[in-house]
């Protein structure tokens, strides 16, 4: 006992850390994350959508929709528009936006910014 | 003066922030209730009117009442089984096969190697 309790303090057995350093979202080889949200989108994608989102909503002029514009002072809209459209993209994305938060998102800009940055937006 | 004007434009915010929440919640338990999609496209414009008689009340005290009365209508007619997104705090997939910790490897072929 006294020899084997020698025998460890002097013998490390090396430990090898595991080669997962790759982003855990990209799926690679056999590792298969089953809960992953591995379709992150693009900001070009998520700009494209919102921007169309924005532009099928029945009060807007789609001419006049650009990534910069303001839901209230460029397009025309009041609050209550807006809150709609926040919905829709809520919709149109699968997420669930929290009040407070989505009662910030005023215009195409904030809403492109928020949903590139959501990690569950597909 | 200015701080009688500072305050109604407080609480003129603050009611504003007010109406446009209880129009989303609203508007979201309308989708709730309606079966189908036509449906709630009625729903949702007969809200929306709802909402637009009294866009020009101007009386604080009175826009109060009215929202107080608008989130009490809200909370009695409250869909019971929302739908909810199924990732989020309670939905269908809420915390389903959570993501291991970092460091953590599945081997999937575990055991493979003694049988071939």
């Amino acid at each position: 006992m006294a020899l084997r309790a020698a025998v460890l303090r002097h013998i490390r057995v090396p430990v090898q850390t595991l080669g997962l350093k790759s982003n855990p979202r990209a799926p690679s080889g056999s590792i298969r994350l089953m809960s992953s949200h591995d379709d992150h989108l693009s900001k070009e994608e998520v700009a494209d959508r919102v921007l169309s989102v924005v532009k099928s909503f029945p009060k807007v002029d789609p001419s006049r929709v650009t990534p910069e514009v303001h839901f209230q002072k460029d397009l025309g809209l009041d609050s209550l528009d807006s809150v709609e459209i926040v919905m829709a993209l809520e919709e149109e994305f699968k997420l669930e936006i929290p009040d407070k938060e989505a009662d910030k998102i005023d215009s195409c800009n904030l809403a492109i910014e928020y949903i590139h940055n959501h990690p569950l937006a597909s | 003066m200015s701080v009688v004007a500072a305050g109604y434009l407080a609480r003129r915010t603050a009611q504003k922030e007010r109406v446009r929440i209880l129009y989303r919640r609203a508007l979201k338990d309308t989708l709730n209730w309606a079966v189908h999609r036509h449906l709630f496209y009625e729903d949702a414009d007969l809200l929306r009117a709802r909402f637009e008689t009294n866009k020009h009340v101007e009386d604080l005290d009175t826009i109060d009442r009215m929202i107080a009365d608008g989130e009490a209508q809200y909370n009695k007619w409250r869909h019971p089984d929302p739908y909810i997104v199924p990732w989020a705090p309670g939905g269908s997939k809420f915390t389903r096969n959570p993501t291991p910790p970092e460091g953590i490897e599945i081997l999937y072929n575990y055991g493979r190697e003694d049988n071939d």
